[in-house]
């Protein structure tokens, strides 16, 4: 049944093909008992025209000119009849039906066919003033024969409107798949930061044709928007850095003359432009268009050209590290951006943990997903706190004397959503446990 | 103006230099020429892609944005002529992209600004430094490397180095006596073309300086504040 849930266009041509064969079965039921009833009613009929014929022998010429009536009985129409007339008693005095005297009025008899044995028919029985009965009587064999023609013609008529619902159900279902498909992969290519994919607009200006070409007005606009935005960024960063550049290069100059209070104006406009460059760089990751430039990227390896840097650097800070990797495991990715994961989640760890710590930073495949992950026996982070550290300028009570802006984990949570990957902040039980899960393999 | 002696120049050099900032422009223009080195700058991309190809000069300095040339143009043109000279682009867009963009279209290198004039000198110095003939032993001041076995003598006795160790002693190394900048060695190093905001390179280099100075009176490796690192002439 996954088959249909996951399928909108199967389910659409399940119903078409339901109703059709449904609108079918009523037609065919309704010539069936229309056919059934009008050659019921002609049966009848013959037997009415039949009776009233052989009624008027016996006004004529009382029981005996019935009697040879009867015997002389023979069907002329496409009907075959037969006839009989029995005593007061039952005996039976004329006639080609062999059959008991059945009692009057419209009746289903059993009568013996020479040919065929015991057979059904409708008769009907009428009563003599001298107790006498006729008996008229239709085979019934007919009217089965033609509907069991009638049924058989629909049955055949049935299975080959089955198979050409059946078929067009399937190509209807793909056609709408196609047609869906397109507007899905347009969509899916704008995800990935291609903003200039557009959905192909048809010449038949129908349903499909005016969503495809809402869809890129809508991407036209977004396009527009992002441009202007990314101007507007641009033209910032350009206006903001043309004036810093002037700022530092006057304290430079001043610097140089060996002014201990024009050093110190230079280290702080530095540390400016700093915090202006993670901000411009949060916001580049977070836009999404570095995305283009990603390629096979060994992550393992990544860990182990770092291993000796990250060793240092822990050695300094008095921490205990441990790197661990499965060979070969690699991500969609850029170097750059996945050095910088590591280092601040190293950093991260060794900045909010006592003196003597462990670290354990670890490359690691876990259900057939890539996951780097980074665990301290540090204090942790309370579960209230963990969503919030992700966000800019977000630094806990507890860490406000550690330098930093706030910007490292923020920067590391754009850059593992730049990379489809989910970042989750966790318990060590003590200590934190930051794990990235790229998406699977099978994706790179 | 007294600039930090190692920034003063004892090689005269012939620097161009195209930006639109009259700033910067005039900042960076007398900034090189107190240091001893002739320069001729311009706001024009087209005035700075005639010179570059007349004028016999080192280096092309070469701001990104030009109000009639933009620098990415005067670079296709000149490299597109088939011309060599090296050429450090200085730019206000510091993406990701256009570092790039800068070197894809035949950069030598590419500095963000605003920059420290100490990181254009170093810059400057490592691009017109005349490329020596790739020989497998580079040494200076009484430090040798022998690239394919990895080994490090200074004043000929045997030093234990790391890998990375290695990697900043060659890049030291072969500037000479030249200053190479944190932010050069953080690119040519390690390939990291961001701020870490982490000492990695001072860690590295602390390591890789006590290992150097065992056993010997002088330090191998001179620091100066806001310039960077060199291997002390011997």
């Amino acid at each position: 049944m996954s088959w249909l849930r996951a399928s909108a266009a199967r389910r659409i041509a399940l119903i078409g093909f339901c109703a059709y064969a449904l609108a079918m079965l009523l037609v065919a039921g309704a010539v069936f008992l229309a056919t059934h009833a009008a050659f019921s009613r002609q049966i009848s009929q013959s037997i009415e025209h039949a009776n009233a014929a052989l009624m008027a022998e016996y006004r004529d010429d009382g029981l005996t000119g019935l009697s040879r009536a009867v015997a002389m009985q023979h069907s002329p129409g496409p009907i075959s009849l037969g006839t009989a007339v029995f005593a007061a008693d039952g005996r039976h005095l004329a006639g080609n039906l062999a059959t008991s005297a059945p009692a009057p009025g419209w009746q289903r008899i059993t009568f013996f066919d020479p040919l065929e044995g015991p057979d059904t028919a409708r008769a009907k029985v009428t009563l003599l003033p001298g107790g006498e009965r006729l008996v008229v009587a239709a085979d019934l064999e007919d009217l089965q024969a033609i509907d069991r023609a009638i049924l058989s013609i629909f049955a055949g008529a049935m299975l080959v409107l089955l198979g050409i619902g059946v078929g067009g159900a399937l190509v209807l279902a793909r056609y709408l798949r196609s047609k869906l498909a397109v507007i899905e992969d347009t969509a899916s290519a704008i995800v990935e930061g291609d903003f200039a994919r557009r959905a192909p607009i048809g010449h038949h200006g129908d349903e499909f044709d005016r969503v495809a070409a809402s869809l890129n007005a809508m991407l036209d606009q977004i396009t527009s928007l992002i441009a202007n935005l990314r101007q507007v960024s641009a033209d910032l960063a350009h206006d903001l850095r043309t004036p810093l550049t002037g700022l530092r290069n006057h304290l430079e100059r001043m610097a140089a003359n060996g002014e201990e209070q024009v050093a110190m104006a230079l280290a702080r406009t530095d540390d400016v432009l700093e915090l202006f460059e993670a901000i411009l760089r949060i916001s580049e990751v977070e836009e999404g268009s570095l995305r283009r430039a990603f390629t096979r990227l060994d992550l393992a390896a990544l860990l182990g050209e770092l291993s000796e840097t990250l060793d240092l650097l822990a050695e300094d800070a008095g921490k205990r590290l441990e790197t661990r990797w499965h060979p070969g495991l690699a991500v969609l990715g850029d170097r750059q951006l996945l050095a910088q994961v590591l280092i601040n989640l190293a950093e991260n760890a060794m900045r909010h943990t006592p003196p003597g710590a462990s670290i354990e930073i670890s490359v690691l495949e876990r259900e057939g997903h890539v996951a780097l992950q980074v665990r301290d026996n540090g204090p942790g982070i309370p579960e209230a706190d963990r969503a919030r550290v992700l966000r800019r300028f977000v630094r806990l009570e507890s860490s406000r004397s550690t330098p930093g802006h706030g910007l490292g984990l923020s920067l590391v949570a754009a850059i593992a959503d730049a990379h489809g990957a989910a970042l989750t902040l966790g318990d060590a039980g003590p200590g934190l446990i930051v794990t990235l899960t790229f998406p699977r393999k099978s994706a790179i | 103006m007294r600039w930090p002696k190692p920034l003063v120049s004892l090689i005269r050099m012939k620097i161009l230099l195209a930006e639109d900032d009259p700033d910067t422009r005039q900042f960076v223009e007398e900034a090189l020429g107190e240091m001893g080195h002739g320069v001729m700058a311009t706001a024009s991309g087209a005035q700075a892609l005639d010179w570059a190809r007349d004028s016999g000069a080192d280096i092309l300095v070469l701001d990104r944005m030009l109000p009639d040339l933009d620098g990415i143009a005067v670079l296709r043109a000149l490299r597109g002529g088939g011309h060599g000279i090296p050429v450090l682009m200085l730019t206000a867009l510091g993406r990701i992209e256009d570092r790039v963009d800068g070197l894809d279209a035949g950069a030598d290198d590419y500095l963000v600004k605003p920059f420290a004039i100490s990181e254009l000198v170093a810059r400057i110095n490592a691009l017109t430094r005349r490329t020596v003939p790739v020989e497998a032993g580079p040494c200076f001041g009484g430090i040798a490397l022998d690239l394919r076995t990895r080994q490090v003598t200074r004043d000929g006795r045997a030093i234990l180095l790391q890998p990375r160790e290695f990697r900043l002693l060659e890049e030291l190394v072969r500037e000479g006596g030249a200053f190479v900048t944190r932010k050069m060695l953080l690119e040519r190093v390690w390939d990291f073309h961001f701020d870490p905001q982490t000492k990695i390179v001072e860690t590295h280099m602390s390591r890789l300086r006590s290992k150097l100075n065992e056993g010997f009176a002088g330090d191998a490796i001179e620091t100066v504040r806001g310039m960077g690192y060199r291997v002390r002439p011997s």
